[in-house]
């Protein structure tokens, strides 16, 4: 079985977004608008004014309050969206917590923006960084088809009953948010189709008016230890489900994005550039000029980042020869981003080997093709054995 | 021995159910929040969920590990998410066609101050829930810190008396009146010495919460924090109520009413005399707490008689 | 790694059952001193039982006695009565009840 050709038109991240997440027919929606989330939360309620998702829409003072209404909306058994960003992800912080700690199937997306103060209206992916030890799913596309389709398996992934998961699906503000991209819409039917095998699962356990159970009891001793342990479990047998996932949705629509993470020209390529979100589009540029010139480069896209794709990094870092890490974000207290420093545990598993710290991208500012090329020129010089910088912020030194 | 011939009292008649919670729970010894929480189920059937957060109901209103204290359906949740979760579940259950009750229960560190946004806010929504805070005037669980309804002067352990400490320096959060201007579909107020009149709000806004937001402030003394003796604790109810420090009154629609008109209002003295938390007042001290009170009584009245 | 302990949820959250384990705290032995009824004086008007925070006084058809394994002893039903019919009476004196 396959699905129809859906319908191809142009179209922003952000309705791109709202779209998908229609598609997929959640019951309570609740989300409070944020540069550059805002239109989300516009166009949903615009379907639900328009007659095209029957969903109750609440509009919540707050983006605490949106979390802790989906949160419990989906307690109760409902299929349930939010959208975010930034500070607003950062105001829901105790609430993301407790979703996830209460194995609520939320679906989330959040609009990557960075947070310090007011004064960083732009993007970045740092708000997404400081949540990373929630304990919710996090994956992070690339483009607009990718939001839409990752939307869909988001829910086939967070609603599976061996997962349980709360899923946050990661997209740059800005430069998706606001960018019309050409993309091919999924019927619903064949949305339905594709998240229909979540209706066969044994039920999860849901708030009953009337029934002697509570959610939420606190978990003494072994219970939490139990729990915590549940969670952490749930979140290791993610990986293997994203891969699952990715390929089902290949076989059924015809697109797959790799799960885990996406391997680009990594054969025979002795050094890797490791990226994530709308940069994975330059960077591909670069390594394709770069083959060209002889240089023996790949691209790795971290598409999932908790959990942390460990296994399927390592298979495709281990005995490289150098490997340069673009974050688009910081990692207080350490000498390099937060991606590179997740890349650099791997060490033991990889080897040793010259890994190179770029950040880059911050405050709306591009990742240019010549940023790029800079970053795989003194990757593929480490590779040689020239001297190098452990961490350079590009913009920095222009 | 005495004939049984006097009736029982009429609040029985409106208990439709049993206790729904164990014997044994660990709320203090005299606490009215306990009987608060009893009375809850008692009136409105099983057919609720609670939805709480951590305060001195959450020991016995969320379970520990796969036990619980009672057979009521609940939700704990973080301190700041009790009314909009409390949104969530009932929004869900309307659409689904699920027949409940949502019950916020919280104290007043929550309504009035860490939960007192999306309180605002669900109020504003018109929410079909009934949102309960029993006001023991401070953050009690924690150990008896100040809250904003925490009165003008009453000693806390973060406005302790000493060489220069007075106790708190400003006057509390007039919650009710604060809820009242959201003009919620029912609003009361009400303490554990009137339990008939509690009883009464109670089934008034379980219909009521059938068409939008409900409010009930339950005046609720602490016996350790505010060092009452254990057994009188319902004579502190009955003397609040008496001086009109905290005045029964309910309202539909925004419109108010005293549900119980003290004829001859006794001065603030009377109540304050039953706690140690305001032993060290002084008269200038009493005096400006019964002007307060004088004030908030006069409003409260204008607003009664503007709404006949 | 292998897990030797036994789960205590059969879910993957932290969910209670009162069915299954309705918790009880032995409240009985907070007690200082306990209620003790003069049925001469009780006329089974019941405000002892409306005003008792733990609910724990059993109605017996003609007048209400504490259930002493959860009774706090804090006194309510005492201070409450308008008859006086309950006397708050040091649980020392019970000692040897057993």
């Amino acid at each position: 079985m396959k699905a129809k050709k859906g319908k191809v038109s142009v179209m922003t991240g952000n309705y791109a977004a709202a779209n998908a997440a229609r598609l997929c027919r959640p019951e309570v929606v609740s989300a409070y608008p944020i540069t550059p989330q805002s239109e989300v939360a516009e166009q949903i309620s615009a379907y639900v004014a328009n007659g095209e998702l029957d969903a109750e829409i609440v509009e919540v003072e707050g983006e605490n309050s949106a979390m802790n209404v989906v949160c419990a909306a989906s307690l109760a058994g409902a299929r349930v969206f939010t959208a975010t960003s930034s500070y607003g992800l950062v105001f829901m912080y105790d609430t993301l917590l407790q979703t996830a700690g209460y194995r609520a199937p939320v679906v989330m997306v959040n609009v990557n923006r960075e947070p310090p103060g007011i004064q960083a209206v732009s993007g970045g992916q740092q708000d997404l960084i400081s949540t990373r030890d929630s304990g919710w799913v996090q994956v992070i596309v690339e483009n607009n088809q990718e939001i839409i389709d990752q939307i869909i398996m988001a829910y086939r992934l967070a609603e599976d009953h061996d997962i349980q998961l709360p899923v946050m699906v990661n997209y740059d503000g800005y430069y998706l948010s606001y960018l019309a991209e050409s993309v091919e819409m999924p019927l619903i039917e064949d949305v339905d189709a594709f998240l229909a095998p979540l209706k066969s699962q044994p039920p999860r356990p849901r708030i009953i008016p009337g029934a002697a159970t509570g959610c939420g009891t606190h978990g003494m001793e072994m219970g939490y230890v139990e729990a915590r342990y549940k969670h952490w479990s749930a979140l290791e047998r993610a990986r293997e489900k994203v891969d699952d996932i990715d390929r089902l949705f290949g076989e059924y629509f015809g697109r797959s994005y790799g799960g885990q993470i996406e391997e680009y020209r990594t054969d025979g390529a002795d050094i890797i550039i490791v990226t994530s979100g709308s940069a994975a589009g330059t960077t591909r540029t670069v390594v394709d000029a770069k083959r060209n010139e002889g240089v023996r480069v790949g691209m790795v896209k971290i598409r999932l980042f908790r959990p942390f794709p460990e296994d399927r990094l390592t298979e495709v870092l281990k005995g490289r020869k150098a490997i340069g890490v673009v974050d688009r974000s910081l990692c207080f207290g350490w000498k390099c981003g937060p991606m590179c420093m997740e890349i650099k545990a791997l060490t033991p598993d990889i080897g040793r080997m010259p890994i190179l710290s770029y950040i880059d991208g911050l405050a709306n500012l591009d990742i240019t093709v010549p940023h790029i090329t800079r970053v795989v020129d003194e990757v593929n010089g480490a590779a040689q054995g020239k001297p190098f910088q452990e961490v350079t912020w590009i913009p920095m030194e222009e | 021995m005495v004939e049984a011939t006097k009736k029982r009292n009429r609040v029985f008649d409106y208990y439709c159910e049993e206790d729904q919670f164990s014997g044994g729970v660990a709320w203090c010894a005299g606490c009215p929040l306990e009987l608060t929480a009893r009375t809850i189920p008692k009136v409105l059937g099983k057919n609720m969920v609670f939805v709480g957060t951590p305060s001195c109901a959450a020991p016995v209103l969320h379970g520990q590990n796969m036990g619980a204290w009672h057979y009521l359906s609940y939700l704990a949740c973080v301190m700041t998410g009790v009314a909009s979760s409390a949104t969530g579940l009932s929004r869900y259950f309307r659409r689904t066609g699920q027949d409940a009750t949502v019950v916020c229960f919280t104290g007043d560190g929550c309504a009035t101050d860490i939960g007192f946004q999306p309180l605002s806010g669900a109020a504003e929504r018109a929410e079909h829930i009934i949102y309960i805070t029993y006001d023991n005037e401070g953050y009690m669980n924690t150990g008896n810190q100040r809250s904003s309804a925490t009165p003008r002067g009453a000693h806390t352990s973060t406005t302790p008396v000493g060489k220069v400490g007075r106790g708190k320096p400003t006057q509390s959060k007039n919650m009710p009146m604060v809820m009242l201007m959201h003009r919620p579909r029912y609003l009361a107020t009400a303490t554990l010495s009137h339990p008939e009149d509690f009883a009464k709000k109670l089934l008034k806004a379980k219909e009521m919460a059938r068409e939008g937001f409900v409010y009930i402030h339950v005046f609720s003394p602490c016996p350790v924090g505010w060092r009452i003796d254990s057994n009188n604790v319902i004579e502190v109810c009955r003397a609040a109520v008496r001086t009109n420090y905290f005045p029964l009154w309910e309202a539909e629609n925004g419109q108010p009413r005293l549900t119980l008109e003290v004829a001859n209002p006794r001065p603030i003295a009377e109540f304050t005399r039953l706690m140690r938390k305001f032993s060290h007042l002084k008269e200038d001290d009493l005096a400006e707490m019964q002007r307060i009170l004088d004030e908030r009584f006069a409003l409260l009245k204008t607003l009664c008689g503007a709404s006949k | 790694m292998v897990v030797k302990h036994k789960n205590i949820f059969k879910t993957e959250g932290t969910w209670s059952d009162a069915r299954k384990l309705l918790l009880k705290l032995d409240t009985g032995s907070w007690r200082t001193e306990r209620p003790v009824l003069d049925r001469e004086k009780c006329n089974y008007c019941g405000l002892c039982a409306l005003y008792c925070p733990p609910q724990c006084l059993l109605d017996r058809g003609d007048r209400y006695e504490p259930n002493l394994d959860f009774c706090k002893g804090c006194g309510i039903c005492a201070k409450e009565c308008p008859r006086g019919a309950f006397g708050m009476v040091p649980e020392g004196e019970f000692i040897d009840e057993g």
